[in-house]
């Protein structure tokens, strides 16, 4: 009697538990999806600093998308359009940030790659160097699906290598047998090559060492922690460094050229 | 020779009075700023010859004893200047007198008269400071602080004997700068002073004041002399060095000292000696570093909100534009320039961003500058030229150019823009037509193509995608799934082992011994043939060839046809005449089983599949 008192009595508030979570995330979840169709409605009246308003807050709220990320940086890019100096308060620079932010969670969305690609050029920058060709077909290649995807696929790959693994032992047709090797062998690279894109873009989009200098500011990149020290160069807007550490309120950053330098951590921020 | 000299002194008369006919100046001259226990020398001066000293009127010292004067001075030069001759008389009355009180006091307008006229002076305002019962420029008995001693009566003994020492109050250096607290890029003088109640120090080194973070201009400085009042007391002032300079950089930034090496004559009462030698003066040298006290200045940050083209010009500039020239034709060239006046950091204004239509190249922005610096900054005019080339005909519109700049009297940014410009490209034939519309226009931009005429995707609609952070790779479903199968897989192959290990032991074995069973049988059949047993000798030349085929190959014997058999042998390299043979024999001793036939043959046909199996065998086998 009394264990099935006690289950009883930790199922109601297991039960109780549950289902003030569940308020909770609906009650934010009916706000998100209110300002999201505000956003949707605003950016559609070209009222991009209201859309602009609506998303940023939708992103407060909970965990973004890259859907969300590549709206809110489309009202950047519109809203920098819009104002009589293009740009001026570091718009371009918040667009190329949450177009960065998007591909990293969904790495295969053409549409963010084609407006970075326009935002990018916007930027007074060199952005990069010419990617080495192997280097560029693995971005390319790994860019066609997601990390779940990938990851998916190398399940798939990993099954029906076991499958024809089987088969070759267990079947007696020479031709069967070769054929069914030949399959497995080629499963076996296509898996670990899966498995290697489906890790590489979760650990890219986890922990981005990649930043967007986001201030239109006029502060200078120095080649020390230092305000007295030597000035490298002048950063612009939009412009995607890699943050190799930071100190005080510092960051030691690389860029695209292979330049490294110290910038205020306040006028970056990470993808 | 007295008739010479008569002619060269009418001459220089003459003369004398022809240069000073255009300007007789009546000036009163007197430091504008003393103390109450110093004399003060007041002198009126005259350049022409006056018409008598009686003439001369002096002006009442409210507040002055008069100490003596007025005493009169003549003085007369020549000079001669690239044959030019110059002849300067100089008359001059002087006072001296002693202030009584501290205040301002008015010197009013002496007057004298020359050739009949009257000419004034202008009246001085002069400037008395009591500096307490500090006594007037003896040196300090003690060095040190400034202030502490200042009202120290044991100090103001004036006939004891004093030490030849000079005090930091007596003679400092002062660096001063006209502002504290600036934007970034605005200038500012700097200058070095030297005051002293010593008299001109001998400059033995010199360390300059050194600018970190700040662009520096020295200006032209002469040694300028004037005199000034630090904490209460008077000082003559020597202008040792100015600068106009603007800080790069915000933050709190600091002019490093300037120091120098002076050495100090010191006249002092020697009373040590009392006798003959009583009161005798002696002279000596001091010698003293100076060192200027750090200046920081403050530089601010510029407020938030500048416009995109602002590139870190401060000051108060103007914009004016040349046009380019209303018609072209593709191809040719043509320029925009435009040109910010004014004062400010011109030195460091970059050219305001041109943006030209797609079909335009720009070429190298040519500057031409014309920049003065002042001490109150630099100013001038930079002129900017943007040479282009059009390579499409057409209307074009080109956005005005926009400059933008700190202001700093109202603290705001301000932006100048030019008229957009309008421009009429007309063809020059040698473009084809249907390439300039339609196509896609790409530009290069610091040595990369980039297509210009694009615009960004529409935004994702639809109801906000319910998103899940969460990642499948390396997740606890992904490895039980991978386990998973993993056991699965590890529970059929433990089940099927047997049937495995026999399927390889099976098919192995059958392929290495295929040929060792055929010489087996082929054996049993000579056996036959020698005992004459047809029927037999033929069933096993056929069980060997048959099985042969079948072990080697792994080939079932139900689903064997000479047809297959052929295949086969010819897949694997043998030649077809071997093939055909090896079907021969097979069709022969299929004959030959039931029909009645000669011995011979028997020996013929075994020969005939051993040498067939044993050619089989080597191609097979290479």
């Amino acid at each position: 009697m009394s264990i099935i008192n006690n289950i009883k009595r930790v199922s109601a508030v297991v039960l109780a538990l549950l289902s003030l979570t569940v308020a909770y995330a609906t009650d934010s979840k009916v706000e998100a999806a209110a300002e999201w169709q505000r956003g949707l409605d605003a950016y559609s009246n070209g009222e991009y600093g209201a859309a602009r308003d609506a998303w940023e807050r939708v992103a407060q709220l909970g965990p973004a998308g890259a859907e969300l990320y590549y709206n809110l940086a489309n009202a950047y890019y519109r809203l920098g359009q819009q104002s009589d100096a293009p740009f001026a308060n570091g718009e371009l620079g918040r667009a190329v940030l949450n177009y960065r932010r998007a591909l990293r969670l969904n790495p295969s969305d053409a549409d963010a790659r084609y407006n970075l690609d326009i935002a990018v050029d916007h930027t007074n920058d060199a952005e990069s160097l010419p990617q080495g060709v192997i280097s560029s077909m693995w971005t390319a290649v790994r860019g066609t699906m997601s990390s779940n995807g990938w990851a998916i696929a190398s399940v798939v790959q990993f099954i029906m290598a076991l499958v024809l693994t089987l088969i070759y032992l267990l079947s007696n047709t020479i031709v069967l047998r070769k054929v069914a090797f030949f399959v497995v062998v080629l499963l076996v690279v296509a898996f670990i090559f899966s498995t290697i894109f489906a890790i590489s873009e979760r650990v890219l989009s986890s922990d981005s060492q990649e930043a967007v200098v986001v201030c239109n500011s006029t502060t200078p990149v120095h080649a020390s922690p230092d305000n007295g020290s030597k000035i490298i160069r002048q950063p612009s807007q939009g412009v995607t460094v890699k943050v190799l550490r930071s100190h005080g309120e510092w960051s030691e950053v690389e860029f695209a050229d292979g330049e490294k330098g110290w910038i205020p951590s306040s006028i970056i921020e990470l993808v | 020779m007295i008739r010479i000299r008569h002619f060269l002194l009418v001459l220089v008369a003459i003369l004398a009075t022809w240069n000073s006919w255009a300007q007789v100046a009546f000036k009163a001259e007197a430091p504008l700023l003393v103390s109450l226990n110093e004399r003060v020398r007041v002198e009126f001066s005259i350049n022409e010859e006056p018409d008598g000293d009686n003439t001369f009127q002096a002006p009442t010292f409210e507040g002055f004893n008069i100490l003596a004067g007025p005493s009169v001075s003549t003085g007369m030069g020549m000079q001669w200047i690239n044959g030019h001759q110059t002849i300067s008389y100089n008359r001059t009355y002087t006072f001296i007198l002693k202030p009584l009180s501290a205040g301002k006091h008015t010197i009013g307008s002496a007057s004298i008269m020359v050739d009949g006229k009257r000419y004034n002076t202008k009246s001085i305002i002069l400037e008395v400071i009591d500096e307490g019962s500090k006594v007037n420029n003896a040196p300090s008995q003690q060095g040190g602080a400034r202030d502490t001693h200042q009202k120290d009566p044991q100090t103001s003994k004036p006939d004891k004997r004093v030490e030849p020492t000079v005090s930091s109050d007596d003679i400092f250096l002062m660096l001063s700068v006209s502002d504290k607290e600036v934007y970034k890029g605005e200038a500012l003088r700097a200058t070095l002073m030297l005051y002293t109640r010593v008299g001109y120090p001998d400059i033995r080194g010199f360390d300059l004041p050194v600018f970190n973070d700040f662009w520096t201009q020295e200006l032209q400085s002469l040694n300028e002399r004037s005199r000034a009042e630090y904490n209460g007391r008077v000082y003559d002032t020597y202008k040792l060095s100015e600068y106009v300079i603007a800080p790069q950089r915000t933050g709190d930034l600091t002019i490093s000292p300037a120091e120098l090496d002076v050495a100090i004559q010191v006249v002092t009462q020697d009373n040590s000696n009392q006798g003959f030698f009583y009161g005798s003066r002696k002279v000596s040298v001091v010698n003293r570093k100076l060192r200027s006290a750090p200046v920081a200045i403050k530089v601010l940050e510029f407020p938030e909100g500048a416009p995109a083209s602002f590139n870190g010009a401060v000051g108060s500039f103007s914009l004016t534009a040349k046009a380019p020239e209303a018609e072209m034709s593709a191809n040719s060239s043509n320029e925009i320039s435009v040109t910010i006046s004014g004062s400010g950091n011109l030195k460091f204004v970059t050219a305001p961003r041109l943006k030209l239509p797609d079909s335009f190249e720009l070429y190298d922005t040519k500057v031409r500058d014309n920049i003065t610096t002042t001490a109150s900054g630099a100013s001038g005019s930079i002129t900017y030229s943007y040479p282009f080339v059009v390579r499409a005909a057409g209307e074009y519109y080109i956005e005005p150019i926009v400059f933008s700049y700190f202001d700093l009297e109202t603290k705001q940014y301000k932006t100048l823009a030019t008229e957009p410009f309008v421009l009429t490209v007309t063809g020059d034939g040698s473009v084809a037509e249907g390439a300039k519309s339609q196509d896609r226009v790409y530009a290069e931009y610091g040595g990369r193509m980039k297509q210009l005429d694009r615009d960004i995707r529409f935004i994702h609609t639809g109801a906000l995608p319910v998103h899940s952070l969460s990642f499948f790779i390396l997740s606890p479903l992904y490895w039980l799934l991978m386990v998973l199968f993993v056991a699965i897989f590890i529970v059929i192959y433990v089940v099927m082992r047997k049937r495995i290990r026999e399927n390889r032991n099976i098919v192995a074995r059958r392929m290495r011994q295929a040929d060792k069973v055929a010489v087996q049988r082929l054996r049993m059949a000579q056996r036959s043939m020698v005992e004459g047993r047809r029927h037999a000798f033929y069933e096993e030349m056929l069980r060997a060839m048959w099985g042969y085929i079948s072990d080697k190959f792994n080939i079932p014997l139900s689903n064997l046809t000479k047809e297959t058999i052929r295949e086969e042998l010819y897949r694997r390299g043998v030649s077809a005449a071997d093939a055909e043979q090896f079907c021969q024999i097979i069709s022969r001793s299929d004959e030959a089983q039931y029909a009645p036939s000669t011995d011979s043959d028997m020996g013929e046909v075994y020969d005939d599949a051993v040498a067939v199996i044993s050619k089989i065998e080597d191609v097979i086998k290479r």
